[in-house]
């Protein structure tokens, strides 16, 4: 069923989407209408810095994955020198995909269609039976490029327009929780070459996104899993909590434990483990950073959504990517943090337990959106909530506002950033 | 474990697969100078599909080594 729910009607003088929109309410029809699915497309994934992977997914030169961005099959590549670029997966002869794995090791394309071959930068070197061209070299022709391609931290990003903000602007404050993770390795790296466990969800993006900083649901969906690891987590998730919950801008947002791990001052409970069961590691972490390690160890991961698609939860990482206004994809993956292996060996066996494909957390989540989305097709109420905590929000000493662990302070944010996207000119 | 060597009086190349990449390439090493090339699949069939004229072309040591 794809009911659409009738959109509010506009009042003169203010856009659809202020109507849509309030501080604590968001309207039914921006999950299930076509036309703002076809608008986002433009205004948002077509635009905005889009998370699409990790240079550690392209280790050598001229390897390349074939990775998602939004509606558009993208091919991850590092050329012969070591750059990284994003190209479209199509034929500048007559539009064929040309590349069909999933990976490979290759300088150069070749299209199964006419034969038609492009350098892994994009760059057309050549066709067969030249002279029907009138020679070698006469078109002005080569695969199609996103635009903009940029990295922090290895985390590779792109944007389907020629100009706006730098990725360093679009990240903002986010850029720090990034830093945080990767402060967790010896080595100061980490990569995503776990390999992706890719989950179809029929449901809109934005349910993804707006959950994955809510702090109100764990206790409820991901008791099976709290119950069964015996996992502490769950606790940091109620109203006595002293987590918070942070807008950081730009859509960005939150779940911030850490007042939680400080107070405990248990180096690697954030991780469920102890530090006796992975010495190495420790040992490695105080020689990297000095009387730092122990800091680092008791905070632990981040759980950030990264506006519009990448959310780093502690010890995994998810690319969200749309597919039609009630469907997308989550793709699904272990950080893993270089020097190391013993920390490693149990993130993936956690991803494994928590997204794999029996994974207990993933599917829980899953579930929930997906019947988020064949709940509000339903006509009454036309209205979602989000004013949890609107009453007690203040502003950090950054100038951040924060609500406690279980309000929806992240959702506000994202709803403030999503609204001032779809209400920008062209 | 060495790698097999393709050699004569004239040159010394030790040959490899190598699996480092997103997909298996050929690693060829010079072995008096270290200079190493790797070749994907669709290079290696270009290569086969040289035609003599080409190859002997590339070999003139004028060519790209000895250029001047
Ligand atoms: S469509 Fe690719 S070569 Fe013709
Ligand atoms: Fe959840």
């Amino acid at each position: 069923m794809t009911a659409v729910v009738q959109p509010a009607p506009v009042a003169t003088g203010q856009s659809r989407y202020s109507q849509l929109i309030r501080p604590d309410q968001v309207h039914g029809s921006l999950y299930t209408d076509p036309t703002i699915f076809a608008e986002e497309l433009q205004k948002i994934w077509h635009k905005t810095w889009v998370f699409v992977g990790h240079e550690s997914e392209v280790p050598q030169p001229n390897d390349y994955v074939r990775k998602q961005l939004a509606t558009q099959d993208v091919i991850m590549t590092r050329d012969r020198d070591g750059e990284v670029h994003l190209l479209i997966n199509r034929c500048a002869h007559r539009g064929l995909q040309v590349c069909d794995d999933a990976s490979g090791n290759s300088s150069s394309f070749r299209c199964p269609y006419h034969g038609w071959t492009y350098r892994n930068t994009g760059e057309l070197l050549g066709y067969p039976y030249n002279k029907g061209y009138g020679g070698k070299n006469k078109l002005e022709l080569g695969m199609g490029k996103v635009p903009r391609v940029a990295s922090y931290q290895g985390f590779v990003f792109g944007s389907l327009a020629a100009d706006g903000p730098s990725l360093e602007e679009h990240l903002g404050a986010a850029a720090g929780e990034i830093d945080r993770l990767v402060g967790l390795s010896p080595e100061g790296e980490v990569s995503l070459d776990a390999g992706w466990l890719r989950h179809r969800t029929r449901s809109n993006w934005k349910f993804l996104a707006e959950n994955e900083t809510d702090g109100y649901h764990p206790q409820f969906v991901h008791g099976s899993i709290f119950g069964v690891t015996g996992s502490p987590i769950g606790a940091l998730y109620s109203d006595s909590s002293t987590a918070v919950t942070r807008n950081l801008g730009n859509g960005h947002s939150e779940n911030d434990l850490r007042p939680e791990f400080r107070n405990f001052a248990e180096p690697l409970r954030w991780f469920g483990t102890t530090p006796d069961r992975v010495p190495q590691y420790v040992a490695a972490m105080q020689e990297s950073y000095g009387d730092d390690a122990e800091r680092r160890l008791i905070e632990g991961a981040p759980h950030v959504m990264i506006f519009p698609n990448l959310f780093i939860a502690e010890i995994q990482v998810f690319n969200i990517q749309p597919v039609a206004v009630g469907e997308c994809v989550q793709y699904a993956t272990a950080v893993q943090l270089a020097g190391a292996p013993e920390m490693n060996k149990r993130m993936v066996s956690q991803s494994i337990g928590s997204v794999g494909p029996a994974g207990m957390l993933l599917a829980d989540d899953t579930e929930m959106y997906e019947r988020n989305q064949r709940g509000v097709q339903m006509l009454d109420p036309e209205w979602l909530d989000v004013r949890r905590g609107l009453q007690r929000e203040s502003i950090d000493e950054n100038g951040f506002t924060i609500g406690a662990a279980t309000d929806e302070t992240g959702m506000r944010g994202f709803w403030q950033h999503y609204r001032t996207l779809m209400e920008a000119e062209d | 474990m060495t790698d097999p060597v393709v050699e004569s009086e004239f040159a010394s190349v030790s040959v490899r697969l190598d699996t480092d990449g997103n997909s298996v390439r050929l690693r060829l090493e010079d072995l008096r100078t270290g200079r190493v090339r790797h070749l994907d699949a669709l290079e290696l069939e270009t290569i086969i599909w040289l035609d003599d004229g080409r190859l002997t072309q590339l070999l003139d040591p004028s060519h790209e080594r000895w250029r001047g």
